[in-house]
């Protein structure tokens, strides 16, 4: 069942079109990478789908609840964890899961458990009476997580959760998005690092401008982005015999030399790449090494925002 | 999970309270704003209450030291009560901005009214210690004669209901407030605003001991009731403000606030006949339904520019029943809309005042009533809703309309005040002492004297044809409002009709 639910949303601030009739769906169990560069609309279509903000046109369905219809209802099946989350002055870890605990109306033994809960999955445990203030950045974003998860939301909407964490927190915040998945939760996630998101990440979806540019499994908005496949060639024969020889083939796309080898575009099956094969040692080239070279979310980032690739 | 498992049974009583009253209540206590107040109000209480002490000892007045001993103790609690409480439940309010708070607790399960509610009960549990802590201050100095309970009992209930006011106008205006810059202008004003409220308060408890006599007058029982209408209704005003600010932008933010306000206009014509009746006087009928407009001024700026259309909620929820969606058209959101309500108010108060005029033994006034609010009326309408229909053809972003009630705030006083540099200017001295056409304050002085002045002539007819010229400029506004409101009623008609087959 899809969980989130964007339907063609736009949003102006005055004369800006910050989202301009976006549209895409977040499936339970599906962590979807939000991508764009700086003030592409990610956190504007993300404040939406949190009803923080109102779209001009359009709607968002939290698990079925519209955020314009029934803003009440939808909030209840959101976990929004901001940018810039917050953290009460003079307040321990406890002090602050237990008021938003009970701000969500989690009272009496509930809430207990539902504490320990979040306690345990965020490894807190140690943390639960030092004041907020003295805690590290990577700790502080594990205690907002923690508060995200109080009321069991099946939609996580989280803006740049990872921002400003050294690695080590960054693995450990990966491991945590990706157990939430695990238990059916849909998250949203936007990033500006884009190698974490490949990682963890199903689906994405690539936003500039406000407009959307790529949506889909990974996999899929990669081979919208190259159809073709990249393949790096070594040939004892030298790389400029081997470049000479690819120019001459067909299906071979945008031969460039790189160190000792020569990489190049490939628009063909296994029948067609089993050819060239042949052929390149049958031109005597003496190929050591014909390997494709994977596309990252970079790659597609960069091409679905600039072009450079295509 | 040893500290877990202490800590929730301990909170099975506090579970029930509001949790932002517990926090909030937890942070002061622990916070140094409230410490370093505590214990400095205490400590110039205490010392000057010694000094009071000190002096009076050696004089003739020792019969007598009560009273100044009340006053010092007082004014130290008054600084607390009504500066510091309200100032710390305008910080508190403040720092859900300054934390990045706001937005997780409007996410939560907390409605507005909780929200609010959380606020204003930390505020008054602060307070509530203040007066705990002087409570043996005020005792002591009913014991040392020279001042009666009853006075004492009067000034602590009118000092809590107007701690209560305050810290709610201090919660409405920290969340009116989400940009930092204009926060710290607010705060500027509202601790300025604060210290003039000390200084009233002092003044209020000076004038009710040395006089105590006054609060068996019937004229110094009505002060009393009077400061405690105005209180309760400008604390409630600014609650509902609160509220509003506090709710979902899409939630109908709107209707509440126009209910209130007309609550207020039909309160304010119930005290004028009360006030007429008890002692006959017609500017008692017409001055209160003034003060009440007053009171409501930044309330129809807001409604005056507040964003066109309905909303898609409010929309939904627009009466299928023709005849009674046209009735509801004053009170739903809507800048065209809030013209109406401007109107049905004119009108609340038109009635109020004459209808007040029949309780109490004189039956005359009615032309002074009539003339007093119309004008008063007409001035505001004009201040008001042109500049708001000018601006609402050049730009109805969120942005636009902030200009919009900033011009005008900044407008109303500049228009009125401004022909006395005028005068200046050019020599005249009538309008250097504010007689001239733009000061409704000086119209409605001359408008009942047989020998109206030209100016007032002159303004009268001025303010006619400014009042035709805001409602052919405020026409369009006022139309789409109307059709929206049918339209929407006659899409849920066709829903229902819908629904039923």
């Amino acid at each position: 069942m899809t969980s989130l639910a964007v339907r063609g949303i736009t949003k102006r601030f005055g004369d800006l079109t910050a989202v301009d009739d976006v549209a895409f769906e977040v499936r339970g169990g599906e962590i979807c990478g939000f991508i764009g560069p700086n003030g592409a609309g990610k956190t504007t279509t993300m404040r939406i789908c949190a009803t923080l903000e109102l779209p001009d046109r359009g709607d968002v369905l939290v698990d079925g609840r519209s955020v314009l219809e029934e803003p009440r209802l939808a909030r209840r099946r959101i976990g929004f964890m901001p940018d810039s989350y917050g953290a009460y002055a003079n307040t321990t870890v406890l002090e602050y899961l237990d008021f938003f605990a009970r701000a969500y109306h989690i009272r009496g033994p509930q809430k207990k458990q539902t504490i320990e809960r979040v306690v345990a999955f965020t490894t807190l445990d140690s943390m639960l009476e030092k004041e907020i203030a003295s805690l590290s950045k990577g700790m502080k974003q594990r205690l907002c997580l923690a508060k995200t998860l109080l009321h069991d939301p099946a939609v996580l909407i989280l803006d740049e959760p990872a921002a400003g964490l050294d690695p080590r927190a960054r693995v450990e915040l990966r491991e945590l998005v990706r157990a939430l998945a695990d238990m059916g939760k849909a998250i949203l996630l936007s990033s500006h690092i884009l190698s974490e998101l490949a990682e963890m990440c199903s689906s994405v979806v690539v936003i500039e401008r406000g407009k959307l540019r790529g949506v889909g499994t990974v996999g899929e908005v990669m081979k919208s982005v190259t159809p073709r496949t990249r393949f790096f060639l070594r040939a004892l024969a030298g790389a400029e015999a081997a470049e000479r020889a690819l120019l001459e083939r067909p299906h071979v796309l945008d031969v460039r030399r790189e160190r000792d080898g020569v990489a190049f575009e490939f628009e063909g099956g296994p029948e067609e790449q089993a050819e060239l094969l042949a052929a390149l040692v049958t031109a005597g080239l003496r190929p050591t090494e014909l390997s494709p070279r994977e596309t990252d979310l970079e790659d597609v980032f960069l091409s679905l925002t600039e072009g450079k690739l295509q | 999970m040893t500290t877990l498992a202490a800590f929730a049974p301990r909170r099975a009583l506090v579970d029930r309270l509001n949790p932002i009253l517990v926090k909030e209540v937890r942070q002061a206590l622990r916070g140094r704003y409230f410490k370093l107040m505590f214990w400095l109000t205490l400590g110039v209480a205490t010392f000057a209450g010694l000094m009071v002490v000190a002096s009076g000892a050696s004089s003739d007045e020792i019969d007598a030291l009560g009273q100044p001993f009340f006053l010092v103790m007082f004014g130290c609690m008054s600084a607390a009560v009504h500066a510091f409480t309200p100032f710390s439940a305008y910080l508190s309010t403040s720092a859900e901005w300054d934390e990045n708070t706001h937005d997780l607790l409007v996410l939560s399960n907390l409605r507005p009214h909780q929200i609010v509610l959380g606020k204003l009960l930390s505020a008054l549990t602060q307070a509530l210690l203040y007066y705990s802590t002087f409570g043996p201050f005020l005792v002591f100095a009913f014991l040392l004669n020279g001042i009666d309970l009853l006075s004492i009992s009067v000034l602590l209930v009118c000092s809590l209901v107007a701690c209560t006011g305050l810290s709610l106008t201090g919660i409405a205006l920290a969340s009116l407030a989400p940009v930092k810059a204009a926060r710290g202008i607010l705060m500027a004003v509202f601790g300025a605003a604060l210290v003039m409220v000390w200084g009233g308060s002092m003044g209020a408890a000076a004038e009710i001991t040395s006089s105590p006599q006054n609060l068996r007058d019937p004229e110094g029982q009505m002060g009393v009731a009077f400061f405690l209408t105005i209180a309760i209704v400008v604390g409630g005003l600014f609650g509902a403000i609160a509220l509003a600010r506090f709710a979902h932008e899409e939630e109908n933010r709107s209707t509440g606030l126009r209910l209130l306000s007309t609550g207020m206009l039909l309160l304010a014509g119930a005290w004028g006949a009360w006030l007429h009746a008890q002692f006959g006087d017609e500017e008692a009928a017409w001055g209160m339904q003034v003060g009440a407009g007053c009171v409501l001024l930044p309330a129809w700026l807001f409604f005056l520019t507040e964003p066109r259309a309905l909303g898609r909620r409010a929309t939904k929820h627009v009466s299928a029943r023709r005849w009674l969606a046209l009735l509801s058209i004053p009170f739903l959101p809507g800048d065209g809309r809030g013209v109406f309500l401007f109107l049905v108010h004119f009108v609340c108060a038109l009635l109020g005042g004459v209808l007040a005029l029949r309780f109490g033994a004189t039956s005359g006034g009615f032309l002074e009533v009539v003339g007093m609010v119309s004008v008063f009326y007409a001035y505001t309408f004009v201040f008001l809703a042109l500049p708001a229909a000018v601006a609402s053809a050049f730009g109805v972003s969120a942005r636009a309309r902030l200009i919009t009630r900033i011009t005008i705030v900044v407008l109303v006083p500049l228009v009125t005040l401004g022909p006395a540099l005028a005068g200046l200017l050019f020599g005249s001295r009538d309008w250097m002492e504010l007689r001239h056409p733009l000061n409704p304050v000086w119209i409605m002085q001359k408008l009942m004297r047989p020998d109206k002045p030209f100016g007032v002539v002159i303004g009268l007819s001025g303010l006619a044809l400014g009042v035709l010229l805001t409602f052919g400029l405020n026409a369009k506004r006022m139309t789409s409002g109307v059709i929206e409101v049918l339209a929407a009623s006659r899409a849920r008609r066709e829903r229902e009709q819908l629904a039923r087959s």
